[in-house]
């Protein structure tokens, strides 16, 4: 059965410059018990997607088209009251900074009991009990409940969110780079402890994160974003095996894989597009190496490349050569210099 | 923490010594002769003689300041000039209605700044905003003193709703503190100058509560509270206000020393027979002792303040902890 299902979103920050099309055209499904990974650079749209579904965007972002469908009703036409109470309760969200996520003043312990006690008619003692029940599935002591968040160590208030998200068992978790402000030894423990909950709760989850690797460990689809927009998205043993878009491509390269140590990566020269302007073509046109005049004059839409795999690419069919290709470092090296002629022509 | 505070109050009692001697040598350099106030400038040379002898203003500064001092380790501040009646007598009698004006001020101002600022900075950005700002910075920017004359104009000579002067009527008279400020009267009193008082310092907390809450309010936790759910309300109130509260509480004790000031005048409009107002009348009167006396205590008041605050300081934010 599908728990969410995403349709046609649009969202559009009001900047002084004008409007900002963080998010365009976006359209995806998440079964029950399905874990979807985004990847993307920094500004692709991930967190602006992840925010939406829970109606945090900050106050110049708006939703201006489509539907996200979650157990059968739109969330884009909930009022405010309706929003508050599905937050947490139905979706839980596992926020980018565990280091700041939690407020200085208050224990642990209790900002977890007060999550709790605001969708239940519990009594404290019962939330403060289902409490150490999270604390203990997330291998935390429970009189760690009544520290303080600066008494612990940033594994620890890492370990803390994930309970507090875990407290009233969602259906939808939400983790926002959940793991990139710690080392990596803590980081993997964590994914995967959050992994096993997911399984056992068999919650569904949306994963951020900007780490591809991550997403190869703990998702079972995985969704590339490029500029506002689904890129590729395919179950992630296919997509790991044989991922299309050229922009996974140039992504695959750009992370190192233990077996060339050594090696400089490759990496995708050029930056993201300005999402101010209205782009008519492919987003990633100016930085692939295989675009022809088709690609800048015309987006390519979102289509089967094979079972469980989309592709938003005019030229898939060429995939084979365009995977070999870009395993050179003279492909990309290529963009680099076609971009900077283009700029001097520009100026 | 008693370690701290023992700690703290030491050095309370060094700064009081250095205050004092401060406060010593300004009145003495002061241009004036105290003399003039006491005894009709008419008199005889002689005479006025004795009684500079007799009040130890004929000695040098430096015995003057001495005496003052082991004086001063007794609580002993010397009779006043004018009065005849020793300091601390008088500045006993006066303070409770000082003290009172100025907490009642203190708190109308803290309760209207807190949650104002707090609510400022949720509407951050509407008219509602920029109304509370002006309207708290014309109350800080006008004189005190013209306000507290529009209030009584208005609402005592015109509207006749509430007295404008003194803190009782005219023929009451008490003796013990309940019989003068526990009654209907004394409140009825109060409620003007507490009100032009507590306008003219409602500016900074709720400024600062407001650029505070606005800091706050970009803070990860408060997203997170937003994601858990919780109401509007609870987030403003339980989360933001409380971390935002912080550097209120601290310049709150600090504001209290400039509150005195701006009491001084409140208290001559209102003739309110409050430390202020006796304070300008020893100043102008050269009464050494009763002028030392009052700075002095007001002085220690603001200091004892400080404390207060560093110690709500460790109750409010569990991060803080002294040694």
């Amino acid at each position: 059965m599908l728990l969410l299902e995403v349709k046609n979103l649009d969202i559009d920050y009001k900047t002084q410059e004008g409007t900002l099309k963080a998010i365009s055209d976006v359209s995806f499904t998440l079964r029950q018990g399905e874990s979807v990974g985004f990847v993307g650079e920094s500004g692709c749209g991930k967190t602006t997607l992840a925010k939406s579904i829970m109606k945090l965007l900050p106050k110049n972002g708006s939703i201006s088209k489509g539907e996200i469908i979650f157990k059968g009703e739109d969330l884009v036409k909930k009022s405010k009251e309706e929003i508050r109470r599905i937050r947490h309760l139905k979706i839980a969200m596992v926020s980018q900074s565990a280091m700041n996520s939690l407020n200085p003043v208050y224990t642990v312990g209790d900002q977890i009991i007060e999550g709790i006690l605001a969708h239940t008619n519990m009594s404290k003692k019962e939330a403060a009990k289902r409490a150490e029940e999270v604390f203990s599935i997330i291998g935390l002591e429970g009189k760690r409940l009544k520290s303080y968040p600066h008494q612990m160590s940033g594994g620890m208030k890492q370990r803390a969110i994930i309970a507090m998200a875990l407290s009233l068992n969602p259906d939808l978790i939400i983790a926002d780079e959940p793991t990139t402000a710690l080392d990596v030894v803590v980081q993997d423990r964590i994914l995967r402890e959050i992994l096993s909950i997911q399984k056992q709760m068999n919650s569904s989850m949306i994963f951020i994160t900007h780490d591809i690797s991550v997403v190869s460990e703990i998702c079972d689809t995985i969704i590339v974003m490029y500029g506002g927009k689904i890129m590729e998205k395919a179950s992630t043993k296919i997509f790991f095996k044989k991922p299309l878009h050229p922009y996974s491509l140039g992504l695959k390269n750009a992370f190192p894989s233990i077996l060339d140590i050594g090696e400089e990566l490759i990496s995708i020269p050029g930056t993201p597009p300005n999402l101010m302007k209205n782009l008519s073509g492919c987003r990633f046109v100016e930085r692939c190496p295989f675009r022809t005049t088709l690609c800048q004059s015309e987006m390519p839409v979102l289509r089967e490349a094979g079972e469980d795999h989309l592709v938003a690419c005019h030229y898939i069919d060429k995939h084979e050569a365009f995977t070999e290709a870009a395993e050179l470092r003279e492909t990309w090296e290529a963009v680099r210099s076609r971009i900077i002629q283009e700029k001097e022509e520009g100026a | 923490m008693l370690g701290f505070i023992m700690k703290r109050i030491f050095t309370m009692v060094i700064m009081i010594l250095l205050v004092s001697t401060m406060i010593f040598f300004l009145f003495r350099t002061m241009p004036g002769d105290p003399t003039a106030f006491i005894v009709d400038p008419s008199i005889p040379k002689e005479a006025r003689d004795q009684l500079l002898e007799r009040y130890g203003l004929n000695d040098s500064l430096w015995k003057q300041y001495t005496i003052f001092l082991k004086d001063l380790v007794r609580l002993d501040f010397g009779n006043s000039f004018f009065y005849g009646r020793p300091v601390t007598v008088i500045i006993k009698d006066l303070i409770p209605a000082t003290l009172i004006l100025m907490f009642t001020a203190m708190l109308f101002a803290y309760i209207i700044g807190i949650l104002g600022g707090a609510w400022m900075a949720w509407k951050r950005g509407t008219k509602l905003e920029s109304f509370g700002i002006t309207i708290s910075l014309i109350f800080r920017s006008a004189p005190s003193f013209w306000v507290g004359l529009m209030m009584i104009l208005i609402f005592a000579v015109r509207l006749k709703w509430f007295p404008g002067q003194g803190m009782r009527t005219s023929g009451y008279t008490g003796e013990t503190f309940r019989e003068i400020f526990l009654t209907l009267d004394f409140l009825k009193h109060l409620i003007l100058p507490s009100i032009v008082a507590g306008l003219y310092f409602v500016a900074t907390p709720l400024l600062i509560m407001r650029n505070s809450m606005l800091e706050v309010l970009s803070e990860d936790y408060i997203e997170m509270a937003h994601a858990k759910g919780l109401k509007e309300s609870k987030i403003l109130y339980r989360h933001a206000a409380r971390n935002a509260l912080l550097p209120v509480i601290t310049a709150g004790a600090l504001f209290i020393g400039s509150a005195m000031g701006g009491l001084v005048l409140i208290e001559y409009v209102f003739s309110w027979p409050g430390l202020g107002r006796e304070i300008q009348r020893a100043v102008v009167r050269h009464d050494y002792p009763l002028a030392q006396g009052a700075f002095i205590i007001i002085a220690s008041l603001v200091m004892f303040m400080n404390l207060v605050a560093d110690v709500l300081y460790v109750i409010l934010d569990p991060r803080i902890s002294y040694k």
